[in-house]
Order: C-alpha cells, then sequence, then structure tokens
C-alpha cells in the first residue's frame, strides 16, 4: 500500500500529536498543580509582593506570576515530553513512523502554549479578584497580541530542548541545569538590562527575551528596556524566531542522523 | 538487487561506541555485526535465531531503518536502509514488543489511532482498520481500558497490532509470543501464517524453536555477530549429522563403549552430557542402519540403560551450531 508523507499527512501527523498531549494531559490529574494550583499561589504571592508599587502594581503582578507559571509549562513541557517518549519507549516506534518526528513536536508544543496560556488566564483572574479589578493597560490588545508572541517564542526554545532530549537521555541534566538560568536570563523574571551588560547578548540569541521586552513596553508606561521601543523588538522577536524555526528542521534532521548512529533510542 | 529477495545484507558490520571511566574518557568498541551475508525471499517466513548478544536485535533494527550501518550495504523491498528511509518506513512494520513502547494512559484505541495518524492511514479508512486489527489480535473487549491495565501478554498484542496497522509489506517481529499464554502463542502463530497467505514478508527472530520449526521454512543462525548457518531446517538438519537422534542415558559410560557407538553405521556424531549421577549420550544418526535396539546391544553390562528415539529438533540443530561456533 502507499501512505503519502505529504503537508497534509504532516499536518495529521502535528493534530494526532496535539490530539495525544490533550489526551496524556487528561488522563493524569498530577497535571492540575501545574496548570491551576500553581498559578493561583504565584498569583497571590505575586500580588502580595507588588502590592503598593506604584500605579502599575497589578501589570507587574501579572506579567512576573504569569511569565512564571508559563515558561515551564511551555518551554520545559515541550522538552519534557520527549523525554517521557524516552522513559515510556515510545520514542522508538514513533521515529520508525514515515512522518519527521519535528511534526510530531510541534503537536506537542502547540499543546504546551495552550497549557501555558491557560495558566497566565488562571494568573490574571486570580490577581483582578485580589485587587478587585482589572490592571490599568495603555493598549490591551497589544498586550494580548504580545502577550500570545510571547508563548510562541517560548515554543520555538522548546523545539530545541525537545531536539536535545532526542539526542540524549541527559538532556534532562542540561535542562535542569540550564531552567533558571534561562528564565532569568531571557528577562521572564525582571527585565534583562538590569543583568550585568555582558549577557544582553547572549539574551538576545533567545526569541523570548525580544517579546518579553516588548510586552513590557506596551503594558508599563516609562519602561526602559533596551532602549529601542517595542516595535523593534517585536522584529527582532519575529526574526530570531524565524531563524529558530528555519534551522529546526536541519537541527532535528541531524539529531535523528546521531541517534540512528549511536542506536540509544530505546535507552532511558 | 534481486527482485525476488524482500532483504539483501552484504558484509554489514555495526560497531557500538560507548564510554565509560572518569568523565566517560574512556572509549570502547563492541563490534555486534561483523560482516552479516543474508537473502530473505519475499512472501515467507524467514527465522533468525541466536543466543542472547548474537545481534538479532542489531540486525532487525538496521533492517527496520532503526539503526544506522557501520559499513556494508543493506537493502530491504528494493531499497537502500540508509538512503530510502522515509519510503521504507511507510512500508515496514516492526514489532519489538515488551512492557515498554505503548501510551499507558490512554487506551488501546487511542493508542493505535496515534500510530495510524502517524502513519497517514486515510482518515476514512482509519477507525475500520483499528477495529479490524482488535480483532485479529483478539483484544477487542479490553480495547477501550487504558493500556495500563493490560498484562504483559495484552500488551503484547497490541505492539502486534500496532506493527500491522499501516499492512506493512515487511514485518519485523522480535520474540513476538514472548510473555504470552499458550493460546494466545498459538493464535499469534496464526495471526503471522494468515499475514503470509497475505503476502508479507515476515522477518522473525525467536528464542522458541519449535515457533521457528513450525513457522519457517528456512532459518538462519546468528553467533557472536556472525550468520553460522541459514538454510531451510531439512538442510540444516543433514548439515549437522542426521535427522534422526538417539539418547542414551546410563550411570556412566566407559570410553570404548563410547568409540563402539562412535563407529555405528550412519552415526555422525556422539556428545555426552552429565545430569547428576545420569550421563547421556546423545547420537545424530544419518541412515536407518543404526537403531535403539543395535545401540542397546552394544551396551551390556548397564541394567538401568534408557535408549530412546527422536527426531533432531531444530533445538538441536541450533545448539549444536552454536557450540560449532563457540568452538
Amino acid at each position: 500500500m502507499t501512505l503519502a508523507t505529504s503537508e497534509a499527512s504532516r499536518t495529521r501527523a502535528t493534530g494526532a500529536s496535539l490530539r495525544l498531549a490533550i489526551l496524556l494531559f487528561v488522563a493524569d490529574p498530577q497535571w492540575l498543580v501545574p496548570s491551576t494550583v500553581a498559578p493561583i499561589v504565584f498569583g497571590l504571592v505575586s500580588f502580595e509582593l507588588f502590592r503598593g508599587e506604584g500605579p502599575y502594581f497589578l501589570t507587574y503582578a501579572i506579567l512576573g506570576a504569569g511569565m512564571m507559571s508559563m515558561w515551564g509549562q511551555t518551554l520545559y513541557g515541550s522538552g519534557w515530553a520527549t523525554g517521557q517518549d524516552r522513559n515510556l519507549g515510545t520514542l522508538e516506534p514513533t521515529i520508525q513512523a514515515p512522518t519527521p518526528y519535528l511534526y510530531v513536536v510541534l503537536g506537542r508544543i502547540i499543546w504546551n502554549v495552550v497549557a501555558g496560556l491557560f495558566g497566565g488566564l488562571v494568573v490574571y483572574l486570580v490577581v483582578v479578584l485580589a485587587a478587585g479589578g482589572p490592571p490599568q493597560l495603555p493598549n490591551p490588545l497589544l498586550f494580548v497580541v504580545l502577550f500570545v508572541f510571547v508563548m510562541v517564542t517560548l515554543a520555538s526554545v522548546g523545539v530545541v530542548f525537545a531536539a536535545a532530549f532526542v539526542y540524549s537521555r541527559y538532556a534532562g541534566f542540561i535542562q535542569n541545569v540550564g531552567e533558571f538560568a534561562f528564565y532569568i536570563g531571557t528577562g521572564c523574571m525582571f527585565p534583562v538590562v538590569l543583568l550585568p551588560f555582558w549577557t544582553n547578548p547572549i539574551a538576545l540569541l533567545f526569541p523570548p527575551t525580544w517579546a518579553l521586552d516588548a510586552l513590557r513596553y506596551v503594558s508599563i508606561p516609562g519602561y526602559a528596556g533596551f532602549g529601542w521601543g517595542w516595535g523593534w523588538d517585536l522584529a527582532g522577536a519575529v526574526a530570531v524566531t524565524g531563524v529558530y524555526a528555519a534551522i529546526a528542521g536541519t537541527v532535528f534532521t541531524r539529531v535523528e542522523r546521531h541517534v540512528l548512529e549511536t542506536g540509544d533510542l530505546s535507552d532511558y | 538487487m534481486n527482485d525476488d529477495l524482500a532483504i539483501e545484507v552484504r558484509d554489514l558490520v555495526r560497531t557500538f561506541e560507548s564510554r565509560k571511566g572518569f568523565f566517560f574518557g574512556e572509549k570502547t568498541h563492541t563490534e555486534a555485526l561483523k560482516g552479516v551475508e543474508l537473502n530473505v525471499g519475499r512472501g515467507a517466513i524467514f527465522g533468525l535465531l541466536g543466543p542472547n548478544g548474537a545481534g538479532k536485535t542489531t540486525l532487525t533494527k538496521i533492517l527496520s531503518t532503526l539503526l544506522l550501518p557501520t559499513s556494508g550495504t543493506v537493502q530491504v523491498l528494493g531499497h537502500d536502509v540508509v538512503k530510502d528511509t522515509s519510503w521504507l518506513r511507510s512500508r515496514i512494520g516492526l514489532v519489538l514488543g515488551g512492557e515498554r513502547g505503548l501510551y499507558n494512559r490512554i487506551n488501546a484505541r487511542e493508542n493505535l489511532r496515534y500510530f495510524a495518524d502517524l502513519y497517514g492511514i486515510p482518515a476514512s479508512e482509519r477507525d475500520r482498520r483499528i477495529t479490524e486489527v482488535i480483532e485479529r489480535v483478539d483484544l477487542t473487549w479490553a480495547a477501550d481500558r487504558r493500556v495500563e491495565e493490560y498484562s504483559r501478554g495484552m500488551k503484547q498484542k497490541l505492539h502486534i497490532a500496532r506493527g500491522i496497522l499501516h499492512r506493512p509489506e515487511i514485518l519485523f517481529l522480535d520474540e513476538p509470543t514472548i510473555g504470552l499464554d499458550p493460546k494466545s502463542a498459538r493464535e499469534t502463530r496464526k495471526l503471522v501464517r494468515s499475514l503470509v497467505v497475505e503476502g508479507v514478508t515476515i522477518f522473525l527472530t525467536t528464542h522458541y524453536m519449535f515457533e521457528a520449526e513450525e513457522l519457517c521454512p528456512r532459518v538462519a543462525v546468528l553467533s557472536k555477530g556472525k550468520i553460522v548457518a541459514n538454510d531451510s531446517i531439512a538442510g540444516l538438519r543433514s548439515r549437522v549429522g542426521g535427522d534422526r537422534t538417539i539418547e542414551v542415558e546410563a550411570y556412566g559410560f566407559e570410553d570404548r563403549e563410547i568409540d563402539r557407538l562412535k563407529g555405528l553405521p550412519g552415526v555422525s556424531k556422539v556428545a555426552g552430557e552429565a545430569f547428576g549421577p545420569l550421563m547421556r549420550l546423545t547420537l545424530r544418526v544419518r541412515t536407518d542402519d543404526t537403531t535403539p535396539e543395535t545401540v542397546q546391544g552394544l551396551l551390556p553390562g548397564h541394567p538401568e540403560l534408557s535408549v530412546r528415539e527422536r527426531r533432531t529438533s531444530l533445538e538441536d540443530i541450533y545448539l549444536d551450531l552454536v557450540e560449532e561456533e563457540a568452538q
């Protein structure tokens, strides 16, 4: 029989992977903690921390706790899903299927973006409830667009983490060591410009750095980030994300070749 | 490549590199396959036998595009496994079996649906195909249960269902009946035979000699990374010295008695093995001239003597070949 590996079947594979991610999420109640309970806690703590810090304290609270809830779900989750495939022994049959593994990873990343946004929404609702009203946002529509775009940039880095998990079973170690450096280094916690200058060029290699700077520009009047404004930040984020997307296929092809050479696909 | 061949392997070498020691600084190389040559015809069941660590799984993974050869050429269905990976993957089924390799938190139907989509099975056919393979492996009653509730045997059946879901032209089965109860194992063998009738080529690795004997018209024995025999079972019988085996048991034998047995007409080999105080001599016999009665007549003075004849089994052949290779 003839089976297509056309774009249509690749899209189907991404859809199947998204569906599987949802099924696995629903089937595993422990996910309620990072998706719902943790954002509630982060939201309340953040609200108390920033209470009384000027007119935009609610925005600070939402951005701080929101990023804390979302970055792990989106970025860490993308690599973790591939690590799970290794643990379950499903990486081997998945790689053995005719669809390139990248399309499977994309499905999971889409789900992780959605789950991350859900965490962000929970934080928003918690802070709004605690404050008794919504935050002051100079441009709410742009805020929402950039908020979603931040997730896309986090997902683009998630692809790299997923590739690392295909490459080696030790990727979890690298991810565990690097996660907080990444969290701080890309400005999830506070603006990158507050860090020593030598860290800034490195931070700009990662799409979320640009997107988060843009998000702060549009949501906090008077914010002094990299200094070139949210428009250039957005352009930079799109460009760097584009580079990540462009090299993703090559990265996965090379990583797959490497694991077929080493023969450690079933190791966990 | 000959069109009648499903698999053609030439001088296949596969080396694994591993690292150990302080900061993994010390490299070691293990040669798992050492110049394997193999032809497998289309539309038949081919058995690959070998002791643990012989390289069976390595060879199966190379043939099914999950591992790259270090050197040599490997063609499956007329296509190179290194260059035409994508083309081959949609036409190959692989059943590695075991407890792993399935999404345990979802049910069998959902597991199959996921892989059906990865294999690009048309959406209009997908559900029907899933129901069909679930029925073929006799899992209909448990199809909507989570896989984590499955026994090892049920998981094995689900692995098989996944392997045949996309109707592959060639199916690689690595120990397909391991963990199955006798009834399920028999049904699996029946399923394998029915797939061959449908034109599927089966490449089977197994430790169960009776299974290979029952299913495979032709088998190869892999030992220490080399094919030490590749023939029909009748051919292998003749190679190891006859299709009749006479077993003689007593409380020890003298050397001159063993020499006398070796000199009997048609006896190609006499091997001894101790079982506590008992000693068993196994005679491979090529002709009908030597019978249990002849043997009994040559061994007077053993009131406890027991002599019986049986057909030389594939297990006998296999053990002879592996032993030969070890020497």
